[in-house]
């Protein structure tokens, strides 16, 4: 009877999970079409010729190449950025005694909390009246310390032993080489978590990417993505080649990652 | 006070940049802006007090706003929550391919919104499979696609969301499943306890915070609803559709009516932020700030 259950709850879950994927399969598949189609019986489906040609085109017809570029090259440097600033801000919360330091940590966890939408109008002409609208700069400066990146640095090297850093201090190294000769290498789970934090935040990004440009140029993949769209017909197959290759990095980041991904996603949450 | 000019300041230097330039200016001159005036056509803005914010009361396009996002936020969390839970319950079971289910119920909750509202507008339109589907289950479709009518497209668009998002507040649920002490199943069925008793008495009780968690962090992020208004049906049919978030976007980057548009933010700010204070107050700063 107990084996029955089991066997039932399991078929039950694959039939949950497979709607969960449903949406995602449904894209990598169709963008195998050669066309749009209108779907008049079941049959239709598997009746489809399945063609590549779709890649081939969003490369060819469209910039795709060039949003792409803009996405990884945008991510790269803003996670880079993220690792270098959130471990010295975290190292100095988590080591360093200064004036203001307690309220000036709970200003990292309450801009965690503000809703980013209230930089919508704001941010929009601070960036004009800098003159970066429409620059890399735009699109990498405001995300290049993440109070989430600060958070866990610090909640990290907080626990480590200190005897290695004062035996080091000891020995005459100033504090720049203490923190990346000593504290950093001992940081690495929590580096990978800030890193594919960041990176996947700003791969996904749309709202700002696409209020801080204007150009075709300068569009990342996802604000690229949401502008494909005429009002008319719709190339669904084309569509779909460029948006599964906008998922493809995601896909291959959470089969290695997945572990990272869901600490960084929990401490958002609960942070501890 | 050669000490302040030590190390330290350089290595906090980072984030007290971004926090003034990027966070505490664009805060402060938003407020600022929502107590004039300011368009693009006047751009040496006056004073004009509250009069931004009573306009907004009176503002029909704000009020449909306002109610299409507090119906998509109670007519979506309840869901979430339930279905997160229960499958969060199953997946907890020592069942054959544990990760491998929890990966997959995640895995929609971290691909790009853009992504997966463009999906959603092609299932659902008139020859999408969603419409497909139903015509063979003999259910009536809206005859130009679920996103076309006023009475189907922000029921649509919370279907997707309770979609897109269970599987994050699964993950949630199953982090406060695992910190149950397992001892007190054991001492329970020492004692006969069944299986309901068991949830009843000890797994529900040791949910509650977490349910209350769950339910605050969907709330604040359902208030700011954006992407997929934009991507799917930017804010129509007859604005069934429309978003506070989406009202800012159109009112202060569209019609370039940034005082209005800020006023309009700061309300959906003020709401946003009683959740968050709530969340803060119930669970504090989190540990770091504490102590």
């Amino acid at each position: 009877m107990r084996k029955i259950g089991r066997i039932a709850l399991f078929v039950f879950l694959i039939l949950v999970l497979l709607g969960t994927l449903f949406p995602l399969i449904w894209m990598f598949y169709s963008s195998l079409f050669s066309h749009t189609i209108s779907l008049a019986s079941l049959a239709d489906i598997f009746k489809q010729k399945l063609t590549l040609k779709n890649y081939a085109e969003v490369f060819s017809q469209i910039p795709f190449g060039k949003f792409l570029f803009n996405s990884v090259f945008v991510a790269v440097v803003v996670t880079l950025g993220n690792l270098f600033f959130c471990s010295l801000v975290g190292y100095a919360f988590a080591r360093k005694r200064f004036p203001c330091k307690k309220s000036l940590f709970v200003s990292v966890v309450l801009v965690l909390m503000i809703p980013v939408h209230i930089l919508i109008i704001p941010l929009f002409i601070l960036i004009k009246f800098f003159g970066w609208y429409d620059t890399y700069l735009a699109l990498i400066a405001p995300w290049l310390v993440s109070p989430l990146g600060i958070f866990l640095m610090r909640q990290y090297i907080e626990v480590l032993p200190k005897d290695l850093e004062e035996a080091a201090r000891i020995d005459g190294a100033g504090e720049f080489k203490i923190l990346f000769r000593v504290v950093l290498p001992l940081c690495k789970p929590a580096l990978a978590v800030v890193a594919i934090q960041v990176f996947l935040a700003n791969w996904n990004s749309f709202l700002f990417p696409f209020i801080l440009t204007s150009s075709e140029n300068m569009r990342t993949v996802p604000v690229a993505l949401a502008l494909f769209q005429g009002y008319q017909t719709i190339d669904w197959p084309r569509l779909f080649a460029a948006s599964g290759l906008a998922t493809l990095p995601v896909l291959i980041l959470f089969l290695f990652f997945q572990r990272q991904i869901v600490a960084g996603l929990t401490t958002g949450a609960l942070k501890q | 006070m050669r000490k302040i000019f030590s190390p330290t300041l350089l290595f906090l230097s980072p984030w007290l940049m971004t926090l003034i330039l990027f966070w505490l200016f664009p805060l402060i001159y938003s407020l600022y802006l929502s107590f004039t005036d300011y368009t693009v056509l006047n751009p040496y803005p006056n004073f004009i007090g509250v009069q931004n914010y009573l306009n907004l009361f009176s503002d029909p396009d704000f009020l449909t706003a306002l109610k299409n996002t507090s119906l998509f936020v109670a007519g979506t969390i309840p869901f979430t929550t339930i279905i997160a839970l229960f499958l969060a319950l199953i997946v907890n079971q020592k069942i054959p391919l544990k990760d491998f289910f929890r990966a997959g119920f995640f895995l929609p909750s971290i691909t790009s919104m853009v992504v997966i509202a463009l999906i959603f507008t092609n299932l659902y339109s008139k020859d999408g499979y969603l419409t497909f589907l139903c015509h063979l289950l003999g259910i009536p479709t809206p005859e130009k696609g679920f996103l076309f009518s006023t009475s189907t497209a922000l029921p649509s668009i919370m279907l997707m969301d309770v979609w897109v998002s269970f599987g994050y507040y699964l993950i949630l649920y199953l982090a406060a499943l695992q910190a149950i002490p397992q001892e007190l199943y054991e001492a329970a069925e020492i004692s006969g306890a069944s299986f309901w008793q068991k949830f009843r008495y000890i797994t529900l009780p040791y949910l509650r915070p977490m349910t209350l968690l769950i339910v605050l962090l969907n709330t604040i992020r359902s208030f700011q609803i954006f992407i997929e208004i934009f991507v799917m049906t930017k804010g129509g049919p007859l604005n069934s559709t429309l978003t506070v978030v989406y009202s800012v976007y159109e009112n202060g980057l569209v019609r370039f009516q940034m005082g209005y548009a800020s006023a309009m933010a700061y309300v959906l700010f003020f709401i946003i932020m009683i959740f968050s204070l709530l969340q803060m107050k119930v669970f504090g700063l989190g540990k770091g700030v504490e102590e």
